[in-house]
């Protein structure tokens, strides 16, 4: 009984407020208002779903959302500039991946702590997509083929969708079918062990922040179809809210232990929250204290666990 | 009887700590041989050497005759050494058969894609344990909840899972209580009747007398004695270790 409260609790916990939205808060049952929810809930998942691969490893990533800004505007600026949709997306998922190549190789190479390393790429990330646009966003009447990456629907279902899902489903199956998997894994719970059983833990280290940065690309891509703009600030809310849902997720499924089906299902109730809480008319500034909530309850839950990890710097 | 291992002049420093100033070690195959000597001999150390943890400053390995180079953990290991470490061997977090496969996961292929095999890991796990006498259950029970004996046993089953001919165990009884003890003594009776050559640190008197076929004495980064254990009672073992009485001793 207890087990199942410690694996399931979150999950009902985030099923009971979906419902009690559904039935209090105004316009939230709307289609647009779900459309709204499932579209900030498909870039928040791809984004914590890149910390999670991080965090298994027990590292951690602070530059995620200042590299998908970045990703953004080089992927904007481009398009904007003439070059064609495809190569302007492949540029801005090369650079963000690129992001968290280098924060592996400053971390398992020259050994900078990710805590340090991540916040120093994040401030550089920043520097330098307000370098390419002046400050400015990048707007445009771009190709429409473009845009249905993130305003398509396929079936009636928002293309979006599909990138959610898939990207969830492929993380999934690497971390729990795969060697890789298991092998960040031991990585993130037994270093010392995992390196004497002959793991190349050094390498599923970089691994799992090269990740977090090709799933930041892939966010800032969509982000900037469906905004049909790029600004160097575009994904900077992610940050605590990807973290958030992490955090969250680890109270789920596997207690303690960064795992993918929590990070979704956690960035699906932050989205529901923060969409819910602001059409209950709450003020904004209490979304930003819900979310500080969130981090520090869920770490508090699992903390026996992470006092090892990456949060004991 | 042949000679499996063998150590010659191995140095290390730490700095200016001279933890080995030119170590032997001869094991031969099949026996149980002991490594004692007091606290800082140099044991751990020459152990890291021989499993590929460290690297030495000076010194000669050779498994069977051949010599080596074990600059890394996977290259003792592929040389059929494995070593079971005091504290850190384990992932206390993670389940039995993944602590016994960690590092040489078995896989299956779903329409083409190498996948993890569970089921195959969990039976073999079952199998391994049960060469060695020892009973659990579950397992996808987590480390941490076994008991001190227990998880020698899943240690030396990951050992068994690399095919390791030499087995080194660096003090498996050192925080376990007298039935566990007798329990990982039983163990490693069980590993020499089924061919593993073991190496067994120890600062237990009773232990390395009960199990150990000889015993090496390290002092100050030096071996001191190499012996057989035959007519030595603890109470003369730790006088040798303490003393560091000389080779006349030794009755071969
Ligand atoms: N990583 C290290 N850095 C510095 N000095 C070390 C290191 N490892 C061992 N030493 C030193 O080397 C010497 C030998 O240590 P070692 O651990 O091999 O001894 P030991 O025989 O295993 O002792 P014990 O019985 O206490 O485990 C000691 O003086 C120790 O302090
Ligand atoms: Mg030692």
């Amino acid at each position: 009984m207890r087990g199942f409260v410690a694996k399931y609790g979150t999950a009902l916990a985030g099923l009971a407020v979906l419902v009690f939205f559904l039935f209090f808060a105004r316009n939230f049952a709307s289609s647009a208002n779900i459309l709204n929810i499932l579209k900030h809930a498909t870039f928040l998942t791809i984004l914590a779903t890149g910390f999670t691969f991080a965090l298994l490893t027990s590292e951690l990533d602070l530059s995620f959302a200042n590299l998908a800004s970045l990703a953004a505007v080089v992927t904007g600026g481009l398009i904007a500039g003439g070059t064609a949709w495809p190569l302007a997306a492949l540029a801005g998922l090369g650079i963000a991946s690129a992001g968290g190549l280098a924060n592996g190789i400053l971390v398992t190479a020259i050994k900078v702590p990710s805590l340090i390393t991540t916040l120093g790429t994040a401030a550089i990330a920043n520097g330098i997509a307000f370098m390419i646009t002046g400050g400015v966003a990048f707007v445009g009447r771009w190709d429409p083929l473009f845009l249905s990456l993130a305003r398509g629907k396929f079936f009636g279902v928002p293309v979006l969708i599909f990138f959610m899902l898939g990207v969830v489903f492929i993380a999934w199956f690497v971390t729990k079918q795969t060697k890789l998997g298991v092998h960040m894994l031991a990585t993130g719970e037994a270093q010392e062990a995992a390196h004497r059983a002959g793991i190349a833990t050094s390498r599923m280290k970089l691994i799992g922040l090269t990740l977090s940065g090709v799933t930041a690309g892939i966010a800032a891509v969509l982000l900037v179809a469906n905004l049909s703009s790029a600004a160097p600030q575009m994904a900077g809310d992610y940050l605590l809210n990807g973290i958030a849902a992490v955090l969250l997720g680890m109270t789920m499924f596997e207690p303690g232990r960064p795992n993918v089906a929590g990070t979704f299902v956690g960035a699906l109730i932050i989205s529901v929250l923060g969409n819910g809480l602001v059409l209950f008319g709450a003020p904004y500034y209490l979304q930003d204290i819900m979310l500080g909530v969130i981090v520090i309850a869920s770490v508090s839950v699992s903390a026996s666990v992470l006092k090892k990890a990456a949060f004991s710097v | 009887m042949t000679e499996i291992l063998s150590v010659h002049g191995a140095k290390k420093s730490y700095g200016a700590v001279k933890a080995l100033r030119g170590a032997d070690l001869v094991v031969e195959e099949g026996e149980v041989h002991a490594l004692c000597g007091d606290n800082g001999a140099g044991k751990s150390t020459l152990i890291k050497l021989v499993s590929g943890v460290e690297n030495p400053d000076g010194g000669e390995i050779a498994v069977r005759g051949e010599k080596v180079r074990l600059s890394n953990p996977h290259a003792a290991l592929a040389a059929g050494i494995a070593t079971i470490h005091q504290d850190l061997g384990l992932a206390p977090g993670m389940m039995i058969y993944q602590n016994i496969f960690m590092g040489s996961e078995l896989q299956k292929h779903l329409l083409g894609i190498p996948v993890l095999d569970r089921s195959a890991m969990i039976a073999k796990s079952q199998e391994f344990l049960v060469s060695l006498n020892s009973v659990m259950r579950d397992m996808k029970a987590r480390v941490e909840n076994l008991s001190g004996g227990q998880r020698q046993a899943v240690a030396i089953c990951r050992a068994l899972r690399w095919k390791a001919e030499i087995i080194i165990m660096d003090e498996p009884t050192a925080a376990l209580g007298v039935r566990e003890t007798e329990e990982v003594i039983k163990l490693i009776r069980r590993l020499k009747e089924n061919g593993v050559t073991v190496i067994l640190i120890s600062h237990s008197m009773h232990d390395v007398t009960a199990v150990a076929d000889r015993v090496t004495i390290l002092r100050n980064g030096r071996t001191q004695i190499s012996r057989s254990t035959a007519g030595l009672t603890p109470e003369k073992l730790s006088e040798l270790i303490v003393e560091g009485g000389t080779d006349e001793d030794d009755p071969d």
